[in-house]
């Protein structure tokens, strides 16, 4: 089994790679589901993607970072199901804004894109 | 407030570096452990499940980085990681930047210093209410007492019982209030005790005198008591309350809270102190030396100590008027005529009543088209700014040229700096450094250069205005200017250093940005900097050729005022300019009244004329030449004058030696002796406009000459002819019409008019006011300066209270009169050389950059047997290029820029041949030498060596 | 993400949707390409001119279009783009992409809140 790939490389990005928008409204869907710490982000993204979306620390922490800056999420440190401290990531309702906004806007695009594929 | 929690937190990080690194490695720490657990959960053993999560975790701190980089903070910080970068860069040029700081700092203190002075002079409104609704009454900066004329013509003045219906009835305007149109200096005394008997300090302070409802109508609150109300100005005589400057206040009493109620002296007349004003309040009119003490007119005669003013129809107009009109007469074009047009209507009125009896139709036409124009009085009234306004926005425009040119010798560093990094940019860019980052970089160093530039320039133009307006001030003490920066100069500074760093980092950055987007290191790139020419050396030398032509707009621009001013000095002012000494007194302040002035005159003529090395003395009202006037209409025997003829002539009175001390040459008959007494005929010199004017035949000796004023009438017999000579603004051409009368022969009391009871003869009051001489003139052999502390000793030893308000010499009397001219001058070529300075700079940095970009091509030149001329003279060829680019542009913007200051040009064309070649000789000889010391480097280039360098 | 009502187009669609409108249309020049997009997008997907230009630099580098100068409808000198045989097979894989993408997409918007 070889090193997962990431599907959220940053500035590598293939051009078949969805850039931060998607992996942000990614992140916010899937802490609207339930807060998480970061590797259970990761972890869930891959999983209902059907691991499809795969993402690294690497594009992870920093999207966490910008979307706490920007005040769609927050943090704070709790104890873990096996007793250790990790960062447990929740949707604010401003998070929760931005999440309904973003996927109007997705669905509009994706849209826009099908009528053009099927032009 | 998102953006607050965001800028808490980033401030946070940034304070806390450590703090963050911890959480970040604690979370990085936990996601690798869980990854860990859940692989090995997933049936992996855990060694390859510890291998794998770290290879999918990566580069530790490259994710450490990514997180830091997504937040605001990292810019901030790689800012300043820039800015060290830079400082570093800089400090190891340390010639180079010390050149780039001073000719900035030189820059923006120019500029700076400048605008300190239009801030204050044009721009700044006055610390009152509602400034924009002030409005004079016509252009009042004029200061005197005017009669003859009619209301509120040539300057602006009102008597004060028309003043006085114009506050009971403001009519459209919110009100309207009057002043003294000038300041006397007063002798102040505080006594401390209520009885009047003190050993109070004496000081001598500028007094103005100011209609009951001036601080109200002017929008002013005192800081400290109460301001003049209209109850104190009644009646003349009543009313004796004093307000008080801040500034007065603040130096001269210790800011004594305790000083409102306290009695002070004016001028003998004790006065209650009721109010001191805040600091920065000078009213309304911007004098250089403002007033520091306010009392109501109605106390004029004890102020001035001349007879009253303020009879109605006495026919003395020396108030000023302003009014507050309503905020919709600001706005509104339709109700601002209607203040217009009711403030002429009632003059007009004002004007009819005056003349009384019926009007003759030509006069009734004349008075209905007089009219009093409002003026825009919300930034005060000031004589500075129309005398200096004019040369401040040129200079304004000449400092700002200087800047430009200052910046386009960094922008050229900049570059050459950038290509000679040219390689290493490439490196970085392989490395994976963006574009944005070099260029951000670029902009950081030309950011911290003009920001350090634009704080050394603060520096440079706190020191600059200083010496300005102690220019502008000429010698008073204090004045209402300040050189300390307000809000408005430090954002201006602010503004132009931002400006200035864009200006010159923006092109090496572009630069740096191309090479980001064309740039590859497998590219040759030695060739790209050795031979990669045309494209790479553009940029500066269209700078060099443009700093080239602006040289030459200044050059040209400080020549004519050079020549201008030379005029100015050169021209004839008909009487001599050397070996003279001036002094300005007061025989009034001193306490003298006119029937004492002849014994003192006797006195003062003897005591100085005993002064070893002068040659002659005398006694006059006025200076040869001043800013003032004394005048009046004549008449004369045997000539009638036409309808409307202009028959003012000016005015002085003067002791007997006085022709022979000015230095006047009499033409025709003789001038004063000292035997033109009070014994004697009375007899008048003219001068020579006003004899070819009124005795077109060479006939005016002997005519008879009378003075349309009561205490000087005569009539006066011409007994001689004086050269003409400037009385006033040394521009000023016109011929003015002069009549000289011998001080010994005016009465001391005014003649009894036919009714009057002969008490009045000895009321001091009604003695002759027109018998006091101001000026002191001594002729000396050697520098007239020597004799300036003699000159004191010897009026002190006469009456050590006789004051001695100024002491110049003729030559500094004649510069004062033309100091705009003088600072315009003196500044333009300051400014024009420092430009030159820096073009040449400019010039020999770029060649010198050239000749070391092309040194391996030269060392094949000469390798090849090309002599040292033929490589001296390509490299001069390219400077010459230059030179002649920037000569074609120069010219041309010369010549149209220099329309501009036509008004300010005297006895010369603002095209003038001569100035315009010699500027471009300078020009050319500077560039050229700057151009030959590489040319000559070049020349030194041994082959072998740069070859071998290759 | 832009807040305007028109959406940024990201550069991984952007790529497939000019290849898609260079296959559909044959050559267009870049106007051409860009006022398609729109058109066909009912105005949702609105691009700037630099935009698709840097996309069709790119997609040049990949070779997967190539350019020819042509003369446009209102006769003026333009530049024609068309999509190469290279270019025909990114579009198949980027399409494919794209839908399995948008697929996942569109299952993981709706899932819902479990308890």
């Amino acid at each position: 089994m070889s090193p997962k790939t990431d599907t959220f490389g940053g500035r590598q990005a293939q051009s078949s790679d969805l850039v931060q928008g998607t992996l942000e409204m990614l992140i916010l869907k899937t802490l609207e589901l339930e807060p998480m710490h970061g590797y259970g982000v990761g972890l869930r993204i891959e999983q209902i993607s059907g691991g499809v979306f795969r993402v690294n620390p690497g594009s992870l922490l920093p999207a966490l970072s910008r979307m706490e800056r920007a005040g769609n999420v927050t943090s704070a440190w709790q104890a873990t199901e096996n007793h250790r401290r990790a960062k447990y990531y929740s949707l604010t309702a401003r998070g929760r804004k931005a999440l309904c906004t973003e996927t109007e806007k997705w669905q509009l695009r994706i849209g826009a894109i099908a009528q053009i594929l099927e032009a | 407030m998102q953006w607050l929690d965001n800028l808490t937190n980033g401030i946070r990080a940034l304070l806390q570096p450590g703090r963050v690194e911890r959480d970040l490695d604690e979370e990085l720490d936990s996601f690798l452990t869980d990854s860990i657990e859940h692989k090995v959960r997933s049936g992996m053993p855990e060694k390859a499940a510890r291998r794998e999560a770290l290879v999918e975790m990566g580069s530790r701190n490259s994710v450490k980085h990514q997180v830091w980089s997504s937040r605001w903070e990292s810019m901030l910080d790689s800012l300043l990681q820039d800015a060290r970068i830079s400082m570093r860069g800089l400090l190891r040029s340390p010639g180079y930047t010390a050149v780039a700081l001073l000719s900035l700092a030189l820059g923006i203190g120019g500029n700076t210093a400048i605008f300190t002075l239009i801030n204050q002079v044009l721009l700044r409104p006055l610390p009152v209410r509602h400034p924009e609704q002030l409005m004079a009454f016509a252009n009042s900066e004029s200061a005197g007492i005017a009669g003859g004329i009619d209301p509120g013509q040539i300057g602006g003045y009102f008597p004060w019982d028309m003043a006085k219906q114009f506050e009971a009835d403001p009519g459209p305007f919110q009100g309207i209030a009057a002043y003294g149109s000038f300041s006397d200096t007063a002798s102040l005394r505080l006594t401390g005790h209520a009885d009047g008997s003190t050993d109070g300090q004496a000081f001598l302070a500028p007094v103005n005198l100011v209609s009951g409802n001036y601080f109200s109508v002017l929008g002013a609150d005192a800081l400290l008591g109460r301001t003049i109300l209209p109850a104190d100005d009644a009646a003349p005589g009543s009313g004796a309350v004093a307000v008080l400057s801040y500034h007065f206040w603040h130096e001269s009493l210790a800011s004594d809270r305790n000083i409102i109620g306290k009695t002070m002296t004016i001028n003998g007349t004790p006065f209650e102190v009721i109010g001191v004003m805040r600091e920065g309040f000078h009213g309304i009119k911007q004098d250089i030396a403002p007033p520091d003490v306010w009392t109501p007119i109605s106390m004029q005669a004890q102020v001035l100590q001349f007879p009253s003013m303020l009879i109605p129809h006495s026919g003395l107009y020396f108030l000023h008027l302003f009014g507050r009109l309503t905020q919709s007469a600001v706005t509104n074009k339709a109700d601002f005529l209607h203040s217009q047009n009711w403030l002429d209507n009632r003059v007009r009125d004002a004007i009819r009543e005056r003349e009384g009896g019926p009007l003759s139709t030509e006069r009734q036409q004349e008075i209905g088209r007089e009219t009093v124009p409002l003026v825009p009085a919300g930034r005060g009234i000031s004589m500075i700014r129309s005398e200096y306004g004019d040369s401040l926005k040129i200079l304004m425009g000449v400092v700002a040229l200087v800047l430009l040119i200052a910046c386009a010798n960094l922008s050229n560093f900049l570059l050459a700096r950038a290509a000679r990094r040219r390689q290493e940019t490439m490196t970085r860019l392989a490395l994976g450094s963006s574009a944005m980052r070099i260029v951000r970089q670029s902009l950081v160093e030309a950011f911290l250069l003009s920001m350090s530039g634009g704080m050394l320039g603060l520096a440079v133009a706190f020191a600059a205005t200083r010496a300005l307006i102690g220019f502008v001030s000429q010698g008073d003490s204090y004045i209402a200017m300040q050189s300390v920066p307000d809000l408005k100069v430090l954002a201006f500074t602010l503004i132009t250093s931002l400006l200035a760093g864009l200006l010159f980092g923006l092109a090496p950055a572009i630069g740096a940005a191309r090479t980001g987007v064309h740039g590859s290191i497998g590219s040759n790139v030695r060739t790209a900097l050795s031979g990669g020419g045309r494209r790479v050396n553009f940029w500066p030398k269209s700078l060099v050729s443009a700093q080239v032509a602006v040289s030459l707009l200044l050059l040209v621009l400080a020549g004519l005022f050079l020549r201008t001013l030379r005029n100015l000095q050169n021209q004839d002012y008909g009487f001599e300019r050397t070996h003279l000494l001036l002094a300005q007194t007061s025989e009034r302040l001193a306490g003298y009244a006119p029937h004492q002035l002849p014994a003192l005159h006797q006195q003062l003529l003897q005591r100085l004329s005993a002064i070893p090395g002068v040659r002659s003395v005398a006694l006059a009202q006025m200076p040869p030449i001043s800013n003032g006037t004394w005048s009046s209409n004549i008449s004369l025997s045997g000539y009638t004058p036409g309808p409307n003829e202009n028959l003012g002539s000016d005015l002085n009175r003067v002791s007997g030696a006085y022709f022979e001390t000015a230095g006047i040459p009499i033409l025709a008959g003789r001038g004063f002796t000292e035997a033109d007494n009070a014994n004697n005929l009375k007899v008048a010199v003219v001068n020579e406009t006003l004899a070819r004017h009124f005795f077109p035949h060479g006939d005016a000796l002997g005519k008879m000459l009378t003075i349309d004023m009561d205490s000087v009438r005569g009539p006066w017999q011409i007994v001689g002819i004086a050269k003409d000579t400037r009385t006033g603004s040394p521009r000023d051409t016109d011929p003015v019409t002069m009549t000289y009368i011998p001080l010994a022969q005016i009465a001391p009391y005014l003649p009894v008019p036919a009714g009057s009871s002969a008490r009045a003869a000895t009321s001091g009051l009604d003695e002759n006011q027109n018998c006091y001489a101001n000026t002191l003139l001594l002729r000396t052999t050697g520098d007239p300066g020597q004799a300036i502390g003699a000159l004191r000793s010897a009026v002190a030893s006469i009456d050590p209270n006789l004051p001695l308000l100024q002491i110049t010499t003729i030559r500094e009397q004649v510069s004062n009169l033309i100091s705009h001219d003088e600072l315009v001058t003196t500044l333009s070529s300051l400014f024009s050389s420092l430009a030159l300075l820096l073009a040449a700079l400019g010039l020999y940095g770029v060649m010198s950059y050239n000749v070391a970009r092309r040194n391996s091509e030269i060392g094949i030149r000469l390798a090849l047997g090309a002599g040292t001329a033929t490589v001296v003279g390509m490299i001069l060829r390219e400077s010459l290029l230059l030179l002649g680019v920037g000569l074609a542009l120069g010219v041309p913007l010369a010549l149209l820029s220099t329309r501009l200051v036509k008004d300010q040009m005297f006895g010369l064309n603002p095209v003038d041949p001569f100035t315009f070649s010699l500027a471009v000789l300078v020009l050319a000889g500077t560039t050229l030498f700057a151009g030959w010391l590489p040319a000559r480097r070049a020349a030194k280039v041994d082959p072998m060596q740069a070859l071998r360098c290759d | 993400m832009a807040d305007d009502g028109k959406s940024e187009v990201l550069q991984g669609t952007l790529d497939l949707m000019v290849l898609k409108t260079l296959y559909a249309m044959g050559p267009q020049h870049g106007f051409g390409i860009a006022r398609r997009i729109e058109q066909v997008s009912d105005g949702v997907l609105n691009l700037n001119e630099g935009t698709v230009y840097t996309a069709l630099l790119r997609l040049q580098q990949q070779g997967w279009i190539a350019s020819k100068w042509g003369t446009s409808e209102n006769n003026r000198r333009a530049r024609f783009y068309s999509i190469t045989r290279q270019g025909a097979k990114q579009l198949e894989r980027e399409t494919e992409n794209w839908e399995r993408v948008a697929g996942v997409m569109e299952r993981v918007l709706r899932l819902e809140r479990q308890g």
